[in-house]
């Protein structure tokens, strides 16, 4: 058996929404602003081997964000534990790095920001300036991107360190279709290499391609988790 | 299902728990590049849509020292026991806006950097941290108009100004420190960010920049209250070492601890925090 990637033991994630913090009028009042506690992820437990690639399935609200940025450290675990064999590389769709800095200058800060060193980041920046395919938009500010653009940009950067395990939130839905297939070619690229995949989609064929086996999340629990044609058939059939 | 109790969990560590000290640390030290160079390539942007460029790094402070030299030295020209108003001038203002500018951007720097917070997994300190080296670099050609300054009035260097460098040390780590509490708590509440250019205003008249403390408070004990107000430890600090303004132990004792305190506090404070940032409520 091989090794594991990430072991997820009765994750809880809980957190509160605020409609704003509160004002001192609220405090002086003794009032709070309305704050509404949400059970994102109720007790999730699941292994995800080396090399494995999960697909994740829910409707909207199901708490597959939440468990992916709870995988890699971006929201604390309430409750039970999530165990990784290295820091997971997180893509997500609302990416924004520096939206005043270009594209270039983007992608040395979010290098040197996952603890890259100085020469390792001038080695990379080309190749990862090429991969994005963004051409003479590298260099104008982040501002001026579309989503899809936006999306390329930070999947080329969290690719680049080859993180030994990925964390996609929808982030390939916004590409157009020659970036989709490029990162598919890049994602399976990284499977060879054993790396580890975790990607939530509502595009179901792209789960079907990539993925061997899902987990179909439902109100923040795992209601089946096996090979990907008996769980998506049960998930369709819902 | 998988069932969770087969396969060991070797080499597997917990994420999303508030990281040791020593691995924060060590987390930290892993950026030292993303530390001295984004800040370095946000300098060299910062006058990218203005003519004299890079220049304004020295203009800045030169115009500064240059308007409250017309209006306090020039316009009203009272005594305020001091023998070179200019060379006195220069040190205390640009000493204090060199807090100043640590803090008040430090304060701002979680609340500028939401994006990359929320994309990328990396110790924050980072961000108050570089913002730090940031002004440290830029404080460069700031001491050099400072030292041109004291020396075409007839300073020659003295022994003194070996202290230097612990002196520039002391008020960094005073500094920083109190941008990584400014940070955390700007980061709750933005009120923070509007309030603090008016705590410096108002510090800036109290630590004796404009006008000699020693020339109008003689009272120890009075004194030793303003050994309380860093600021003021520090202004007085550059001109004891630079040009042999008056000095006590209080305030010599003050800038050390001042130092140790604020980086030591606010460095907790802020960690503190560190698993808040970049989420709202």
């Amino acid at each position: 058996m091989t090794a594991l990637a990430l072991r997820c033991v009765g994750a809880e994630v809980t957190y509160t929404i605020r409609s704003h913090r509160p004002l001192i009028r609220d405090l002086l009042r003794g009032q709070r602003p309305a704050a509404q506690q949400v059970h994102a992820v109720r007790g999730v437990t699941f292994d995800v081997h080396v090399g494995e690639s999960v697909g994740v399935v829910g409707p909207n609200g199901s708490g597959k964000t939440t468990l992916l940025q709870a995988t890699t450290g971006l929201l604390p675990v309430s409750a039970g534990e999530i165990l990784v064999r290295s820091v997971p590389a997180f893509l997500g769709v609302q990416a924004v790095l520096r939206n005043q800095l270009t594209g270039r200058r983007n992608i040395e800060v979010g290098l040197l920001a996952q603890g890259l060193d100085r020469a390792a980041v001038d080695d990379l920046v080309p190749a990862v300036v090429e991969f994005t395919g963004l051409g003479d938009a590298i260099d104008m500010r982040m501002e001026t991107y579309s989503s899809g653009m936006r999306a390329r940009l930070h999947f080329s950067v969290a690719t680049a360190t080859s993180p030994e395990i990925l964390l996609i939130d929808e982030a390939l839905a916004v590409g157009d279709r020659a970036f989709r297939e490029k990162s598919a070619r890049r994602l399976d690229e990284h499977r060879a290499d054993s790396g580890t995949v975790l990607l939530v989609s509502h595009d179901l064929g792209e789960i079907r391609r990539s993925c061997d086996r899902v987990i179909w999340l439902q109100d923040g629990q795992i209601v089946a988790d096996g090979p990907t044609d008996e769980v998506l058939a049960a998930y369709e059939a819902s | 299902m998988t069932t969770p109790t087969e396969p060991s969990t070797d080499g597997l560590f917990p994420i999303g728990r508030p990281t040791p000290l020593g691995i924060y640390l060590r987390d930290l030290w892993a950026r030292r590049d993303y530390i001295v160079r984004v800040p370095l390539n946000d300098l060299r942007s910062q006058n990218a849509h203005t003519l004299l460029g890079g220049a304004w790094l020295v203009l800045n402070p030169l115009l500064q020292v240059g308007v409250y030299f017309l209006v306090f030295g020039v316009i009203m020209p009272i005594d305020r026991g001091v023998d070179s108003y200019l060379v006195f001038l220069t040190l205390g203002v640009f000493a204090f806006h060199y807090s100043q500018r640590i803090i008040s951007d430090g304060a701002r720097s979680m609340v500028s950097s939401m994006g990359l917070i929320r994309t990328l997994r990396f110790p924050r300190a980072t961000l108050p941290l570089s913002n730090s080296v940031g002004q440290a670099v830029a404080f460069g050609p700031v001491f050099a108009v400072m030292l041109v300054v004291v020396v075409a009035h007839g300073n020659a260097p003295t022994a003194r100004w070996l202290l230097l460098p612990v002196l520039f040390a002391l008020q960094s780590m005073f500094s920083l420190g109190a941008s990584f509490a400014a940070a955390r708590f700007n980061h709750l509440y933005r009120d923070l960010e509007n309030l603090l250019p008016f705590v410096f205003r108002l510090l800036f008249y109290v630590s004796g920049v404009l006008y000699s403390v020693d020339h109008y408070v003689d009272d120890a004990l009075l004194r030793g209250l303003f050994a309380l107000n860093p600021m003021y430890v520090y202004v007085t600090a550059w001109r004891w070492v630079m040009v042999g303004g008056p000095a006590t132990v209080v305030e010599a004792a003050a800038a050390v601890a001042w130092a140790l305190v604020a980086l030591v506090a606010g460095f907790a404070v802020f960690r503190a925090g560190e698993q808040t940032y970049g989420r709202t409520g």
